[in-house]
């Protein structure tokens, strides 16, 4: 018997260290697109052309001169700047309207509720080509409210809405007691004042959830802020990318420079949080 | 105050879900709408008139070869690549949940992908098949054949969304509580055995949120086929999502264009709720 | 010290009333679609331009092609003051959306502005022609002797060449681009180009009557194409070859001719700006007759008319246009810095660069076939996808002629 169990922590130990190799393995492809990019960036363009995979430029050496102009060319920190604008307001305000209506959805059975949760729901797979063609037509050439940053950032709330009610809905259904807050009513609180006292702190790792996917979905959203921002200085770094490689694609250096700055803000972000991020969305498939 | 008045109903509505209405019949629901109507004209997206033609636009969007051919690969394209994202996250995920040392740190990593836009990550990896296959095996993987570019296509995919739903079969490996696994070993069964015969069944709900995701994802691929492969060689690399971009966009005909966008939503509504159905029907009650 | 210092506030207000005093100060967009003149446009134009003119000068591309990237804007009413746009937009947008232009000065002074029902709408930007571009020294320092063009002007005497290169060391001495609007609207675009009526042939096109596969301009052009494509140096995978990897090789001797035009010095100046270069005319066997480049005014400016935009932006839009015409740092731009050719005959700032030259020479000896503008706005797409093919040996000069014939049958006549 101790023979047994000891053959077994044996085989286990093996197994475990061929996972690990696989593992590393697995990681390493993961990470050498950005490998590649990385020691590019450092060479010239011709260096890159001829000699993709070598660590330093053969011909004209190492050099960081692309950071600084694609940096300018970019315009970078407005970009970026627009780019945190709209996700943080998008996503506030998303979380905002989409916990508030989850609530009043779940708690009432009323017609309007029935009715807008199906459409919700429904609307979940509605391809964003399908919108694309009216929505210009309409809040470009009837309403005239295109170029503005605040007519994204209520685009991107009114399509995130559904996703985000549906997962909040689940989360208020199966996790938030209703004698809860029918004690907070008997205590003379309104039902707003409920909902912000009570129920949506509880809330808290919904959340959480919702607020990384959208925050995600929104600063690396293209199709939709290329159709609405039009205007240079609106741009946010997806669409500055895209126009950046139309215009630059001959000098490869200043690419690769231009990917890292695209990049970086995030990759950084998620050195800091990327416990919260990986606990984030998981946690938020179990409810889902 | 009566609680069950129709006023006080509709206030609380408005207070709690008004925005949410609106914002979300603004760019949602009229747009569909509005969008219906310009499938009934030929709208050429530049002029001051919109001139009715009736089921004309429907009429073209049946007839247009290209579209069909461009649907057709996205159907094989995202059967292949759902498959193939779901095995690999699967994979990961068993092996980042059984106590392997660093599981954390690779959980994170897998992730990485996810954090970077389509656009920028097409770009990169443009340049990894383009010119790092090239120095490494003597040719880029873009720009030769139609099938290459469609490989290509599938393994950026499979980078991309591998890591996402590893995270979500990892949910669903550490709600299947450790006691049934033991039982099931006690009764004489191995890890694996009792992984495929226990864990997996219990895991119903996993694989239905991934499949939905992965397959709404990839139907509606846009960005990566954009900057990894913008349709080269040759067309053969355009996706349905793309093709309706370009016959609105590029060839100016708009309400041909949203004809086929909406037959794209037919499909995609067809297969995302057929999935979903059969999904939910077969649950396991745990 | 408080006077002082109120006394240097009064001036530096004063000054900065009188320095505003003659900026109008208008705030415009162009549209650049020329990729290759971009960086040139935005440093220029929004640096030089709009601090002497008074008037703030944003300058946009699109990696889109011109007709999507037009119609998102004017779907999402925000049209660009000024767009350059290609010949067929002019008469597809312009007539709508353009600022009549004919009482500009500048109208006299060209010859390549297009005219719609008596109104000038385009302004041309500069004049370009396609032929084969060659690396005249990279073949001298093969063959030992003069590189003449006109001795090669049949395919016969051009294949010989070839295989003298490929004995003296070059293994394949031919560039092709893949891109779709370079096989397409330039390549292929010939067939229907060189010959007497070329309307008469597209209108035959479009009624399916014209025999593609047993036409003698089509076969002539697809067997020089052949031998190009033998000889291409991307020959294993012609269509991964990339644009500014294919001009560096031109530039750098790496091979000896690639099929393009005068915009691609831009590109290849970055590389060897001192090489000796030229452009020489497609070379066929009944040379003789289309020993010609190919082009004429090629990209057009308009201004917009549309309700976004306000008079004094289009006035502004105006007097950039005459300040490329009749402006010494606008003429030194478009010439010097842009190596444009120039459409307007009052600039006499001598073209500067090797592959204008070989245009000028040419279009001086009247020797310059002109373009064909009426397109569709799909063609170079569709049939770029066709021409790809054929490139990569999927289909064969059947199939190709098979792919013309079928797309302009089903496709919708360009009025003009």
């Amino acid at each position: 018997m101790i023979q047994d169990s000891e053959k077994a922590l044996r085989r286990k130990r093996i197994i475990h260290t061929i996972m690990f190799i696989i593992l590393i393995v697995v990681f390493f492809c993961f990470i050498f697109p950005f490998i590649l990019v990385v020691i590019n960036v450092f060479k010239e363009k011709s260096d890159i052309i001829r000699e993709p995979l070598s660590l330093i430029g053969a011909k004209k050496g190492f050099t960081l001169a692309n950071f600084p102009e694609a940096m300018v060319k970019m315009n970078f920190w407005t970009v970026f700047g627009n780019s945190l604008i709209i996700t943080v307001s998008a996503t506030i305000l998303t979380l905002l309207f989409s916990s508030m209506t989850a609530f009043v959805i779940v708690r009432n059975n009323w017609k309007a509720c029935v009715l807008l949760f199906s459409a919700m729901i429904a609307s979940m797979v509605i391809p964003f080509q399908v919108l694309m063609v009216p929505i210009v037509s309409l809040y470009g050439g009837i309403f005239n409210v295109m170029n503005h940053r605040i007519t994204l950032i209520l685009m991107h709330v009114g399509f995130s809405l559904s996703m985000a009610t549906f997962m909040y809905h689940g989360a208020i259904h199966t996790n938030i007691p209703l004698e809860l807050e029918e004690a907070a009513l008997i205590d003379g609180c309104t039902r707003w004042q409920t909902f912000w006292k009570v129920v949506f702190p509880l809330l808290a790792p919904t959340t959480a959830t919702v607020a990384i996917i959208d925050a995600m979905a929104f600063w690396n959203d293209y199709l939709l802020p290329s159709l609405v921002l039009r205007e240079k200085n609106l741009y946010t770094i997806p669409i500055a990318t895209q126009a950046f490689y139309g215009t630059y694609s001959s000098d490869l250096g200043l690419i690769m420079a231009a990917l890292i700055l695209a990049m970086l803000p995030i990759l950084i972000l998620y050195l800091f949080l990327q416990r919260y991020i990986v606990e984030g969305v998981t946690s938020g498939a179990v409810k889902g | 105050m009566n609680k069950n008045s129709m006023s006080y109903k509709t206030s609380q509505f408005l207070m709690f879900a008004g925005v949410s209405t609106v914002l979300f019949c603004g760019v949602v629901i009229i747009p569909f709408v509005y969008g219906l109507y310009l499938t009934f004209t030929s709208w050429d997206g530049v002029s001051r008139s919109k001139p009715f033609v009736g089921f004309a636009n429907y009429a073209a969007a049946f007839a247009d070869h290209d579209y069909w051919v461009a649907l057709g690969r996205t159907l094989i394209y995202s059967a292949i690549a759902v498959i193939l994202i779901n095995i690999v996250a699967f994979l990961l995920a068993y092996m980042v949940t059984s106590g392997v040392k660093g599981q954390n740190f690779f959980r994170a990593g897998f992730f990485i992908p996810n954090l970077i836009g389509g656009i920028v990550l097409g770009y990169v990896w443009q340049f990894v098949f383009k010119r790092a296959f090239a120095a490494l095996f003597g040719v880029s993987l873009l720009g030769t054949t139609g099938p290459n570019a469609m490989i290509a296509l599938i393994i950026v995919s499979v980078w991309q969304y591998a890591g996402y739903m590893m995270l979500i079969y990892v949910a669903g490996f550490m709600s299947v509580s450790k006691s049934l696994m033991e039982a099931a070993q006690i009764d004489g069964c191995t890890t694996s055995q009792a992984t495929w015969y226990v864990t997996v069944p219990l895991m119903r709900s996993s694989f239905v949120q991934c499949l939905f995701l992965s397959i709404t994802r990839c139907f509606m691929v846009y960005d990566v086929n954009l900057s990894l492969t913008n349709g080269e060689p040759a067309g053969k690399s355009i996706m349905a999502a793309m093709h309706v971009y370009n016959q609105a966009f590029t060839y100016r005909n708009y309400g041909t264009g949203q004809a086929e966008a909406l037959i794209l939503f037919i499909v995609c509504a067809i297969v995302g709720v057929t999935q979903v159905y059969i999904g939910k029907k077969g649950e396991v009650a745990a | 010290m408080k006077k002082q210092v109120s006394m240097v506030l009064a001036a530096a207000m004063t000054m900065s009333m009188v320095a505003a005093v003659p900026a109008a100060a208008e705030d415009i967009t162009v549209f650049n679609s020329k990729m290759e003149i971009q960086t040139q446009m935005e440093e220029t134009l929004q640096g030089d331009y709009s601090s002497t003119s008074g008037d703030k000068v944003t300058v946009y591309y699109s990696s889109d092609t011109v007709a999507a990237e037009m119609s998102k804007v004017y779907g999402s009413g925000s049209p660009y003051t000024v767009a350059m746009v290609d010949a067929k937009d002019i008469y597809s947008l312009a007539v709508e959306y353009g600022v009549d232009l004919s009482d500009q000065e500048w109208v006299a002074n060209t010859t390549q502005a297009i005219s719609v029902d008596g109104k000038v709408l385009g302004f041309p930007v500069c004049v370009e022609a396609r032929g084969l571009i060659y690396n005249k020294t990279a073949i001298e320092d093969i063959t030992g002797e003069e590189f003449v063009p006109e001795n090669y002007k049949t395919l016969d005497a051009f294949k010989e060449l070839l295989e003298t290169l490929k004995e003296g060391g070059m293994d394949a001495p031919v560039a092709i681009m893949k891109e779709d609007w370079s096989l397409a609207a330039h390549y292929l675009a010939m067939f229907y180009e060189e010959r007497e009526d070329v309307d008469a042939y597209i209108d035959a096109l479009y009624a399916g009557e014209a025999d593609v596969a047993g036409d003698a301009r089509f076969n002539s052009l697809m067997d020089t194409f052949d031998v190009l494509k033998e000889n291409n140096y991307a020959k294993d995978a012609p269509n991964a070859a990339v644009r500014e990897d294919s001009e560096m090789f031109l530039a750098d001797g790496d091979v000896a001719f690639m099929f393009g035009g005068n915009w691609d010095w831009a590109v290849m100046a970055e590389f060897d700006p001192e090489g000796e270069y030229g452009i020489m005319p497609v070379p066929q066997n009944d040379a003789d007759e289309y020993y010609t480049l190919v082009g004429g005014g090629s990209k057009y400016f308009y201004v917009d008319n549309s309700e976004n935009t306000t008079d004094a932006q289009r006035e502004a839009g105006k007097a950039l246009l005459n300040w490329f015409v009749f402006d010494e740092a606008g003429q030194d731009f478009l010439v010097n810095t842009c190596a444009l050719v120039p459409a307007f005959s009052n600039i006499e700032l001598e073209v500067a660069d090797p592959l204008g030259q070989s245009v000028k020479a040419f279009a001086d000896a009247d020797m310059l076939t002109p373009s064909f503008n009426y397109m569709p706005d799909d063609h170079y797409a569709k049939l770029g996808q066709s021409m790809q093919s054929y490139l990569a040996n999927e289909i064969d000069r059947a199939g190709l002629a098979q792919a013309v014939v079928d797309y302009w049958k089903s496709t919708t006549p360009v009025e003009h």
